[in-house]
């Protein structure tokens, strides 16, 4: 679960860090992500790895998509993260309403075939195969986005904008090319973090909203533009929500988080792991 | 105010006033009249924040419920008369409402439009929670309308005291925005830096603001409910808040007519379209993409922005006339 996190608000933070793009449609993408590949292997048959590959690849096209359509016409606008965290809002209630036209109707409850059975006994607790290796997936993906971020040009660039947009075109960077490949990168992890997550758990059409604030709780407190700060926090809020799930209820878990959320806002609005 | 403006404030005014008459026979109008009265109450509200002050408040519709909630309450639990119930509820929202946004107004533009839809995520599921309160997710059924005099008062009589309500809500709003606080929460809507400069109380004018967005947003709730009669956390969730910030921004924020005729083409549709009720999402998130892409002020702001440009165009064209 912390992991899932991670990976999410790692994806939204790249995005909002970069392009001060606040994506209040994550949680969207997220269970679009997740229905697709329940559609691609409950109706269509579809083996979980084929249809995995299959779901990461649409995310990448409709994130092109997105991007020529509408995103790439506000980046130039002043104050355009209030801009596009209406635009996102937008874009989150058209799916939502499309969900409820369509999947809500067919059931509500969803879960897909695991890709390995069998369980391993960590300790006293007994955990599936298949969660492990979701685990394993997303901690191997945000490394991998780490290293990226750290040496390849392409992070370096992304960085530069990151902490100073004049000063990286100044440089050559080319800007607009940075903003459009970390929204594609961005949607991608998400797209990622939803199928992952429909692998190792069942959910229902709800996971969409409390993702949501999850994530833009997670980049908030860790830092927006911190892959390490998503990391950390992330974890973090994936052990408590366990914890604090079996000892309270779930809710509990959610108000504490926008709790921590907002003391955060007020007195380190940058985070704790600020670049 | 010249004496036309006087003139147009006065037949808007009786237009809206006899509206509630007009569709008295038939129930089915009249209902969706009052419901796009009671909407103008809550987008006026909306447009002295998001218009004048700058910032978007999500909990709108959260400090709406609180003080629809708190009403129910005291009517029906402390049998208090409605009338005693909606001011005492509203006041109550009002406080909670600010003593939550309290930290969150200090915070400018998109924080604070994310800290406030937290804060209306935390309200529907405090609404959820507190099924003592609020019975819940199923919500409170058979809310009665407003007691007078003995008696109870009639639909149609409600609908023509929401439609007064309405008018004096956006009189009040147009006469708030000229007097020196209206100016000031303009200062902070242009440049919160200039105007701390220039001896502005920035946190305390937001304060001030968002207080004053509260008492519009629960006088709009406490008759929601007496109207309606059906109040759920559904009624009071963060997709009200956007399609009132809707209402205001498809009109034109920071004019005082714009809310209105954002509000009177976008309120009556879900009722209108009742057979595609399910379609709502989609048509009101596609309206806010566009809003948000090419419209930023408004249907209302892009007439007046076109009214101000005329003249200078047809003496560009004069000039290339003599030119030519």
């Amino acid at each position: 679960m912390g992991a899932i996190f991670s990976l999410v608000a790692a994806g939204v933070t790249i995005v909002y860090g970069c392009v001060w793009l606040p994506n209040a449609s994550n949680g969207q993408f997220f269970l679009i992500a997740a229905l697709l590949a329940w559609t691609l292997t409950s109706s269509m048959g579809w083996g979980s790895l084929a249809a995995s590959i299959a779901v990461i690849a649409l995310g990448v096209l409709l994130a092109i998509a997105l991007e020529w359509l509408l995103i790439r016409r506000l980046y130039d606008a002043p104050h355009r993260n209030m801009a596009y965290f209406v635009m996102t809002l937008g874009i989150t209630q058209i799916m939502s309403g499309v969900f409820s036209l369509t999947y809500a109707k067919w059931s509500d409850q969803f879960s897909l075939p695991p890709i390995v059975s069998g369980i391993t006994m960590i300790g006293p607790m007994p955990i599936p195969n298949n969660r492990l290796l979701v685990m394993a997936v997303s901690l191997v993906v945000l490394g991998l986005l780490f290293t990226l971020l750290r040496y390849h040009p392409y992070g370096r660039a992304l960085r530069a904008v990151f902490q100073n947009r004049e000063a990286a075109a100044l440089r050559g960077v080319n800007v607009k090319g940075i903003y459009k490949l970390s929204f594609v990168l961005g949607t991608a992890i998400i797209f990622l973090g939803g199928l992952l997550f429909a692998l190792a758990y069942s959910f229902d059409l709800t996971v969409a909203w409390t993702m949501s604030i999850t994530a833009f709780a997670i980049m908030i407190i860790g830092g927006p533009g911190s892959v390490l700060g998503a990391l950390v926090v992330g974890m973090v809020f994936g052990f408590t929500q366990a914890i604090v799930s079996i000892f309270a209820s779930p809710t509990a878990a959610t108000f504490s988080y926008l709790g921590a959320m907002l003391i955060m806002l007020l007195f380190r609005p940058n985070g704790l792991f600020k670049r | 105010m010249t004496n036309r403006n006087k003139l147009a404030v006065l037949v808007v005014t009786l237009c809206a006033l006899a509206l509630p008459f007009l569709t008295n026979d038939n129930r089915f109008l009249a209902f969706v009249v009052g419901m796009t009265f009671i909407n103008v109450l809550w987008a006026t509200g909306m447009n002295l924040m998001y218009g004048f002050v700058g910032l978007i408040p999500l909990m709108f519709a959260g400090i709406a419920g609180i003080a629809a909630y708190a009403m129910v309450y005291f009517t029906r639990t402390l049998e208090w008369s409605f009338w005693l119930a909606m001011p005492v509820a509203t006041l109550l929202a009002a406080i909670v409402g600010v003593a939550l946004g309290l930290p969150a107004l200090r915070l400018k533009g998109f924080y604070f439009a994310l800290c406030s839809l937290v804060i209306q995520s935390v309200l529907t599921l405090a609404f959820i929670f507190f099924p003592t309160f609020t019975n819940g997710d199923t919500g409170i059924n058979q809310i009665l309308p407003p007691d007078w005099f003995g008696g109870q008062l009639s639909l149609s009589s409600l609908e023509i005291v929401i439609a007064i309500l309405a008018v004096s809500g956006v009189l009040l709003c147009a006469w708030l925005v000229r007097t020196d606080l209206g100016k000031r929460f303009i200062a902070v809507r242009e440049d919160d830096i200039l105007a701390e400069s220039i001896g502005i109380k920035v946190v305390r004018t937001k304060i001030i603001g968002f207080f004053i967005v509260s008492v519009y947003a629960g006088v709009g709730g406490c008759f929601y409910a007496a109207y309606t009669g059906f109040i759920s956390p559904r009624t009071f969730d963060v997709l009200v808040s956007l399609n009132i910030w809707l209402f205001v921004a498809f009109g034109g924020r920071g004019t005082i007519l714009g809310p209105i005729i954002g509000t009177a083409i976008l309120a009556p549709l879900p009722y209108l379209l009742q057979d595609i009720q399910a379609f709502k999402e989609i048509i009101s998130g596609t309206l806010i993409i566009v809003v948000a892409l090419a419209m930023p002020a408004g249907i209302y702001g892009a007439y007046l922005a076109a009214r101000s440009r005329k003249p200078n165009r047809s003496m560009e064209a004069r000039m290339q006339e003599q030119r030519v």
